[in-house]
């Protein structure tokens, strides 16, 4: 993280792939792919835009996580936090 | 000069093993990045293993349902209609937040034009926030 910038999209065949993986008979329209990449555009280069899908998830995933790790008292995330987040989203 | 054409030591790598997997997947840099991003505090490093386990879970159940949505429709092709659905379930898209107006907010020009080549949204006034 820190101040380096982050990159505003995602590979688009890596996300292909994947949702092949899970589902190899399921065909993605070409209009489709390029709105699951539309799920990876990050927030940061505009501002004040919706949050999208998987960046949500894993900011839902990077608060609970924090938020169980205070009430551990811990000062770093252990994957016993990251689990435990996991079950409430 | 001469120590210049000795070919460097090449690094034992590690991680040989778990490429052997070759499973599709995000980056576990990209995830690793955006998730220390959001976090804001030191993540023990084996913490992103299970971080990368749950990213795999939420493609698996974003699959799931991109599925379900077009068998409903009686397709096999996951066609735009199924996102729509899917972002308006997940409170993205609403009424006063269309899903083209996303697009148009959030995708460089070059895709947006791909995605909306006529405007949606008819003779429909979209209220502005």
């Amino acid at each position: 993280g820190g101040g380096r910038r982050m990159k505003r999209t995602a590979p688009r065949s890596i996300l292909r792939k994947i949702i092949k993986k899970h589902k190899p008979q399921l065909r993605l329209a070409a209009n489709v792919d390029l709105l699951v990449l539309f799920y990876f555009t990050f927030e940061h280069e505009c501002p004040g835009v919706v949050h999208l899908n998987f960046l949500l998830f894993l900011n839902r995933l990077a608060e609970e996580a924090r938020t169980n790790a205070f009430e551990n008292k811990s000062k770093i995330i252990k994957p016993e936090h990251v689990i435990l987040a996991a079950k409430v989203i | 000069p001469r120590s210049l054409l000795r070919p460097k030591p090449v690094p034992k790598r590690s991680g040989a093993l778990r490429r052997k997997k070759c499973e599709p997947a995000v980056a576990s840099s990209l995830i690793k990045k955006i998730f220390s991003h959001y976090v804001k505090m030191p993540v023990a490093r084996d913490s992103f293993q299970a971080i990368e386990k749950c990213s795999e879970k939420y493609f698996r159940q974003l699959s799931n349902d991109l599925e379900a949505y077009s068998s409903h429709a009686g397709r096999k092709t996951v066609e735009m209609v199924d996102l729509e659905v899917l972002m308006r379930r997940q409170g993205l898209v609403t009424d006063r937040m269309p899903l083209h107006v996303l697009i148009e907010r959030n995708l460089p020009l070059e895709y947006r034009k791909l995605l909306i080549p006529v405007a949606v949204s008819g003779n429909k006034v979209i209220p502005c926030k």
